[in-house]
């Protein structure tokens, strides 16, 4: 007994070395830009840097845009397919499964093919049309977490039941959606919005084909032009998505009504 | 013309016909109940009437308008259901006032109706306490505060004390039926207890295979049942076989026991009908002008209540008696007269 548990905490600790010894590596080589002393030298020259805070900006606004146009997506259509049409549900979990087969560069040449300048929607003629269309596959991409995400708490609720209660009391499809489904699967939704912002923030195809000032192309950028920035940068970039995994924590255990019934 | 008439509704899910040719008609502020087994369609009439079903054909009259075409939102029927169904983002008070909310009421019109409710149900202070943090029957009544927060012309309960154990379920049970009649709404009950359904409704109607074999008060239906299924689906009963030998008298032979009903039977001489009997209509001893002799089968001992099994020639009888602590009951084996007394026998011809 003692032996398998030795074995467990032997197995755990080298997991733990796996993923935190190259981080602890990256940290450290970060700290390196002094030379002969450690300093956030790094970390300074990357913060201050105007090019880096627009990227990141710019990314941090679309993802907002792509959570809340993903949100608007998902969440509808997963309670419809739930509530009235169960046997379609396998058709749209392979739908919201294509992004992951599908390579961004596929999409992205997709929109330049289908909204150029000649097209009928020349969306790529103007800035603001470029974005809603990066948006839109920012949308594509988190589609299959966004999805899993809401569904998986729309299955931890009796959707049909509540639906007929807030019907039978005299509520109209948007009360019932915003009133009674959306709050009760917010943690789930949330969920699916930190992906969404981890996907958006670190995205380089989509916003380097459509030639836009995302925070993806210009990681690649000084990836390839300064030593010890790309690593503050990973760092950095690992620290937020760990505080958006965090977070979805503190809002799942805070969340009041979610709590074990009595 | 019914305050609530529910013609002819017929509702078939693909090849499955679940409710034929329904009818119904309760006054206001009756107690009907739906009583019958798992798939007789009674949560489907239900349904119907809260607009969550289309009836195939048929039509349901409140106040003499037909309501088949309006969606649910518009029809201000309230609902309880089984599983309690409160929204759990949120509080008791929130819950029992969202109807009022989301028909656009003022906020102090909304908080004054949800104390009176709250109040009604003997919860005026848990109004800030979420569901989660409720008991069953607790819970079971804030759905209905909710229901009837709306003022609703109809309430209707489906099966609403199933999720609860016995004893809550008796307390809210009573409790379901004050609050009915104290507010005078017209309420129809889903159950597959006869028990619940016959001890708080104004009538009863059993259903099998989608049609109400019967509709009539609790005492009507437990007495007098007009269908073999109802008689034997509503309390325990005896059922004989027997040869009609002269349906004028209700003279009938069982085995080859002579028996005389003395009132007319509707079948030819020489049908087989069904003879039936509470457990509780016969008694041990020579009374009245019907006695068996039978051999003392098994005797189970049910507290205030003796059940004894009988075999009387080839059938057997059940039969209860109250428990009297000066008259033990008759050893296994022994032969004692039983008493049935013929106005009790019921005859089922379908």
């Amino acid at each position: 007994m003692k032996s398998a548990r030795l074995w467990s905490y032997l197995i755990f600790l080298t997991g733990v070395m796996y993923f935190i010894i190259p981080l602890i590596g990256m940290f450290e080589f970060s700290l390196r830009k002094r030379r002969g002393e450690y300093s956030f030298d790094a970390y300074t020259s990357v913060l201050t840097d105007a090019q880096f805070q627009q990227t990141f900006l710019y990314s941090l606004l679309m993802a907002l845009v792509a959570i809340v146009f993903g949100i608007l997506l998902v969440v509808p259509t997963a309670y419809w397919v739930r509530l009235r049409l169960p046997k379609m549900r396998p058709v749209v979990e392979f739908v919201t499964l294509l992004p992951l087969v599908i390579p961004p560069v596929v999409i992205a040449f997709g929109y330049i093919r289908l909204f150029n300048t000649s097209s009928v929607l020349p969306f790529l003629g103007s800035q603001f049309g470029t974005d809603v269309l990066l948006s839109c596959g920012y949308v594509v991409l988190a589609l299959p977490y966004m999805y899993r995400a809401v569904d998986t708490g729309l299955r931890a609720i009796d959707i049909l039941t509540l639906t007929e209660a807030a019907q039978g009391l005299g509520a109209n499809w948007p009360a019932i959606i915003f009133r009674v489904i959306f709050p009760n699967v917010l943690v789930a939704v949330l969920s699916g919005a930190f992906l969404t912002f981890a996907i958006v923030i670190g995205e380089y195809v989509i916003s380097a084909l459509l030639d836009r000032p995302a925070f993806g192309p210009y990681l690649v950028w000084i990836g390839s032009n300064k030593a010890y920035e790309p690593s503050a940068l990973a760092v950095m970039t690992f620290a937020v998505t760990w505080g958006c995994m965090a977070l979805i924590q503190v809002v799942t255990r805070f969340s009041k009504h979610t709590r074990t019934s009595i | 013309m019914a305050y609530l008439d529910l013609l002819h509704l017929e509702k078939s899910f693909g090849p499955n016909h679940v409710v034929k040719d329904f009818n119904l008609r309760i006054e206001q502020g009756e107690f009907v109940s739906l009583l019958g087994p798992s798939g007789c369609g009674k949560t489907t009439v239900l349904r119907m009437v809260a607009g969550f079903e289309t009836p195939n054909t048929g039509k349901i009259l409140i106040s003499g308008t037909d309501m088949v075409g309006s969606r649910p939102n518009q029809r201000n029927i309230g609902m309880v259901f089984q599983s309690y169904a409160l929204f759990p983002n949120l509080t008791v008070a929130q819950n029992v006032g969202f109807g009022l909310s989301v028909a656009g009421k003022k906020r102090s019109q909304i908080a004054e109706r949800v104390a009176e409710m709250l109040d009604l149900i003997g919860l005026a202070d848990l109004g800030a306490r979420f569901p989660f943090q409720l008991s069953g029957g607790q819970q079971q009544r804030v759905a209905l505060a909710r229901a009837l927060a709306v003022r609703p012309k109809v309430l209707l309960l489906d099966e609403p004390l199933s999720a609860l154990d016995a004893k809550i379920r008796l307390t809210l049970r009573r409790e379901i039926r004050a609050i009915q009649q104290r507010l005078g709404i017209t309420t129809i009950f889903v159950t597959h207890d006869q028990e619940e359904a016959l001890s708080i409704s104004d009538r009863v109607v059993v259903m099998n295979n989608g049609l109400a074999d019967q509709i009539g008060t609790p005492f009507e239906i437990y007495n007098h049942p007009t269908t073999r299924f109802v008689a034997e689906f509503v309390g325990t009963l005896n059922t004989f076989e027997v040869t009609v030998t002269d349906p004028d008298v209700g003279a009938v032979m069982l085995g080859t026991t002579p028996l005389v009903l003395n009132r007319t039977i509707a079948a030819q001489k020489g049908a087989k009908v069904t003879l039936a009997m509470r457990p509780e209509a016969a008694s041990l001893g020579r009374f009245g002008n019907m006695t068996l002799i039978g051999r003392i089968a098994d005797v189970q001992f049910l507290g205030s209540i003796i059940r004894i099994r009988a075999d009387i020639g080839a059938h057997q009888l059940t039969l209860d008696t109250f428990n009297r602590s000066d008259m033990p009951p008759p050893a296994i084996g022994s032969e004692t007269p039983i008493s049935l007394p013929t106005s009790s026998l019921v005859v089922l011809v379908k």
